[in-house]
């Protein structure tokens, strides 16, 4: 489940219109969600709030090991109108599970920012300022969020520890994205890290014209793309290189949606393809398959998704009493659409081949959102429950 | 002299390789490993080679058959290897994003997927330069310290040798590890070795303690410590006590005696000490204890008065040493052990014991359990008459607690009258634990005896080996040859400094051992008849209280009182 502060950061690169997904980054995020997701440990409690649509709160306490517990202060000169409450934010927001892929949108042309006023351009960049501070670990972490340009973005990260080698990092992350194709270049102070990535999508270019689907049930309706990212430490003479293609169905696609994924590690022959299906409307299956060239090791694994939906009660239909009065019906009602379902929870759940399990239970009681987990290792049989937590978030 | 380091039959144990290699394995796995390292590091084989490594002796500090304590300058370039198996990360950007912080990290997508290899790591041609302190004791077994980092150079070759960033990397990485290695881990390695191969039972003591940790708490509360009669009659100032005092004084040291000792023990301990004291050829054998004889050089100066030392206040401290048997038990690593120099005491043989034996009951096992250092003080503890001298008074003697019977001539305390004298029993016993002892309420007590500064003194002496050892020891010629070297170097962390003075220990029940102290024996026997009749004549004329304390009583009061006096 995403953390307040996440989500508060997704609705701004939503408000903000920044198509977060169409990046080489977020190539595997379907497989990522459903095979890589974190189990809590231990007892954690966040307290958030959105208090003005320019300012976030949140508190964090935990208990793994001793107490331990972060402040957070988010301001974003952007007003979100998001839903902030925990008792009403769409569980499909903060929990990530299969990633539908969208319609790549038109980019925003960068006349559409300006304002002018008596002359004068008015219009600001948005920006997102946000910080963290760990409380006895006094590491604190920063973030600094800029939209330059409709299809530009900058990203600066920074974290202060005195643990760390220099007392910190930085890593600043431009993001250039035109909808058919997205670049990021950055560097690390850590190291010296330079990084290129560059995603492509084949298919019709969105700054064309909008893409209308087909008409025909077409038996793949779906877009591939394809990326490679390149790092280089300028300190310690090191790289790496990897390549990376994903076949996903888009959301005209009539049949089962899927995603499919293969990434490529030259230097280090390493080989991995993930394969996801929406199997259903509340399920979704992912399995992935790693191989090595060079050291003939192998890794699979396999996680699925189910979305509980709390039964809808059907609403009695009840004659008005003025309806009753005048001895007539009531006026029928027109059927607006099927209500939105209330999600109840979600189960993840994963194995390896080392029957390493992972579950995790999320989902909402009350107004609080909790998130239960677990990890099990089932090769010891002595002590097979390696970790559990729960995790409970409130906001408002 | 000689030594003989004996290089080979240590590498032709088929045994020591294979318990050396576990224990390797261990402390190379205990430390965090670097992220390049993925899996346990196994010592696959390990050889000492055939060149022994070149000593040379620098000081030594302490030797005798059980114990042993030098600094030696170690050179070694021998063709000793040792192969190391493991796993690493070959992936440089794998290791790189390990253990930062992934609020920054670059989140690469697969260039960061990893590729682990097997490596086999070959450490060869050692080269070792260093100052290297050796202490070895029989119970304590054998510590090995590197003054300096001892690692000049060695060769790492590898799979990847082809690879010049990964060998470099490699050699760094490695000599880095092994620097921590011989600083920190082996000495405990060397010690836990020398443990196993000297005291077998060591491995059964360490889980039969583990077994009775919790007992031992439970039992070590129960102990009553007012179920014994005082053995002291005076206060922390000196002064005396009557009887009403003396029960309330008396939860220190003498209850600690009867609940630590069994009778039995205390007999044979008794009369191990007097055998030694009477020329007696019988040697009680005790377990787990080596007993040093003691040759009462300082207390000579005192009574022979041949030389005069240069501040009374040494010399009083050095006499009260040394005329103080000590038995040394150890058990574990501690260092620092220390005795407390304690008086003789008037009270008979048979009274002590029994006394001492009242508790002799399962708490002694508790406590000895408990505690890693014991001196047993067999020294008697201090007469009433000093009590009197003390206090200033030498009219008063009869004022002493009627308890404890009162011999007006009183025979001199001296290891030249235990000759002649009847056998004491050890009266006071008295644990010591290096490190906890200074500072509980029982350490703070002691001082309620007559030889609070004379444990003070002795305390100081063991922080600080140098002081006023010296002295007296020159003062005796008999057994000057069989001295150590001078203690003058500090280096060594004040380990029970007064008993490091001892000569040969009489345990070895050599010939020429034999032979030397019968010889000091009747050297001083002779002395001592001459003295007395010397003391007799004098004992009419010479009546000052300085004399007396002199003369009658060998036990000087401590440094304190007398500069007060």
């Amino acid at each position: 489940m995403l953390e307040f502060m996440d989500y508060i950061q997704h609705a701004f690169y939503d408000v903000s219109r920044w198509n977060y997904e169409n990046s080489y980054s977020q190539l595997t995020a379907t497989a990522r969600a459903l095979l890589d997701f974190e189990t809590p440990r231990g007892l954690r409690l966040n307290l958030s709030s959105l208090s003005s649509p320019n300012f976030a709160t949140s508190y964090a306490i935990g208990s793994v090991g001793l107490v331990d517990g972060s402040l957070s202060y988010l301001y974003t000169s952007l007003p979100l109108q998001t839903t902030s409450r925990s008792g009403k934010i769409d569980l499909h927001d903060v929990i990530h599970g299969y990633r539908q892929i969208q319609e790549l949108r038109r980019p925003e042309e960068s006349w559409m920012w300006e304002v002018w006023q008596g002359g004068k351009r008015t219009d600001k960049r948005d920006s997102l300022l946000y910080g963290r501070l760990y409380l006895p670990q006094s590491t604190l972490e920063a973030l600094y969020l800029r939209r330059i340009s409709p299809s530009q973005q900058l990203k600066l990260s920074a974290v202060s520890d005195g643990r760390l080698r220099n007392g910190g990092t930085i890593l600043a992350l431009h993001q250039y994205d035109t909808g058919k194709y997205s670049t990021e270049t950055l560097y690390s102070t850590d190291g010296g890290l330079l990084g290129l990535r560059g995603l492509y999508n084949f298919g019709p270019d969105p700054r064309e014209g909008d893409i209308e689907p087909p008409r025909t049930e077409d038996r793949f309706y779906g877009r591939f793309s394809a990326g490679a990212e390149m790092y280089y430490g300028s300190l310690n003479k090191s790289g790496g290189v990897s390549f990376g293609g994903r076949f996903a169905t888009l959301p005209a696609h009539k049949g089962v949606p899927l995603t499919a994924t293969l990434t490529l590690n030259p230097l280090m022959g390493n080989l991995s393809t993930t394969y996801a299906v929406k199997a259903g409307k509340n399920l979704a299956l992912c399995s992935k398959f790693d191989f090595n060239v060079y050291s003939y090791e192998s890794e699979v694994k396999l996680g699925c998704e189910l979305w509980r939906m709390k039964s809808r009660i059907p609403k009695e239909n009840v004659r008005s009493m003025a309806a009753k009065l005048e001895w007539r019906l009531d006026p029928a009602e027109e059927n607006s659409g099927p209500e939105p379902e209330e999600v109840a929870g979600v189960l993840k759940a994963r194995v390896d081949q080392n029957w390493k399990i992972g579950l995790l239970w999320e989902g909402r009681i009350k107004e609080l959102l909790f998130t239960l987990g677990s990890s099990i290792d089932m090769k010891r049989k002595d002590q097979p429950l390696r970790a559990i937590g729960l995790e409970i978030q409130y906001s408002s | 002299m000689a030594f003989n380091f004996n290089w080979s039959p240590l590498t032709a144990d088929a045994d020591f390789y294979k318990r050396a290699q576990e224990m390797l394995t261990t402390a190379l796995n205990k430390s965090p490993k670097p992220p390049i390292i993925v899996d346990d590091i196994l010592v696959n084989e390990l050889n000492l080679g055939s060149v022994p490594p070149e000593l040379e002796i620098l000081e030594i500090g302490d030797l005798a058959e059980d114990r042993f304590r030098g600094i030696f300058k170690m050179c070694y370039s021998g063709d000793a290897f040792l192969t190391l198996k493991t796993r690493v990360q070959a992936n440089p950007l794998n290791t790189y994003l390990f253990s930062k912080p992934s609020f920054t990290s670059p989140q690469p997508l697969a260039a960061s997927s990893g590729l682990t290899i097997p490596l086999q790591i070959t450490l060869s041609e050692i080269k070792l330069s260093a100052f290297i302190i050796l202490v070895f004791s029989r119970q304590k077994g054998l510590t090995l310290v590197f003054r300096n980092d001892p690692l000049e150079s060695l060769k790492v070759s590898s799979t990847f040798d082809s690879i010049p960033f990964v060998r470099d990397y490699l050699q760094k990485e490695i000599e880095m590890q092994l620097r921590t290695l011989m600083m920190d881990e082996l000495p405990a390695i060397i010690h836990r070795l020398s443990l196993r191969l000297w005291c077998p039972e060591y491995r059964a003591k360490e889980e039969e303690e583990m077994a009775q940790a919790v007992k031992q708490e439970e039992e070590e509360v129960a102990v009553d410590p007012f179920s014994s009669p005082p053995q002291d009659a005076v206060d922390s100032r000196g002064n005396v006590l009557d009887a009403s005092e003396i029960s309330s004084l008396s939860l220190d040291g003498g209850s600690e005696i009867h609940s630590l000792f069994s009778q039995k023990n205390l007999l044979r301990l008794a009369t191990l000490t007097d055998s030694h004291r009477t020329l007696s050829l019988f040697t009680p054998s005790i377990r787990d204890a080596v007993f040093r004889a003691w040759a009462g050089s300082s207390e000579r100066s005192d009574s022979a008065g041949s030389s005069t030392p240069a501040t009374p206040s040494l010399l009083r401290s050095n006499s009260s040493l040394g005329t103080s048997t000590t038995y040394t038990f150890s058990r574990g690593s501690d260092d620092g052990h220390g005795h407390l120099p304690s008086r003789p005491s008037l009270v008979s043989m048979h009274s002590a014991t029994s006394g001492l034996g009242l508790g002799a009951g399962r708490h002694s096992r508790s406590h000895l359990r408990k505690k890693k250092t014991r001196v047993v003080n067999l020294r008697k503890p201090k007469t009433t008459d000093d009590l009197v001298s003390e206090s200033g008074d030498s009219e008063t003697s009869s004022a002493a607690p009627a308890s404890e019977p009162i011999v007006a001539t009183h025979i001199p305390e001296e290891p030249e009258d235990n000759i002649i004298d009847p056998p004491h029993s050890p009266q006071r016993v008295r644990f010591r634990d290096s490190n906890i002892e200074v500072a509980s309420p029982q350490k703070a007590r002691l001082p309620s005896r007559p030889s609070l500064n004379l444990s003070n003194v002795a305390e100081q002496a063991i922080v600080d080996p140098i002081p006023t050892i010296e002295i007296p020891e020159s003062t005796v010629p008999i057994f000057s040859r069989e001295r150590r070297p001078s203690f003058h170097s500090s280096a060594y962390p004040a380990e029970k400094a007064p008993s490091t003075y001892t000569p040969a220990p009489i345990t070895s029940d050599s010939a020429e051992a034999g032979s030397i102290l019968s010889q000091a024996w009747v050297l001083k026997m002779a002395n001592e008849i001459a003295r007395r009749a010397q003391d007799m004549d004098s004992k009419g004329t010479r009546e000052g209280f300085w004399t007396q304390s002199q003369d009658e009583r060998e036990d000087t009061p401590p440094p304190a009182y007398q500069a007060a006096m």
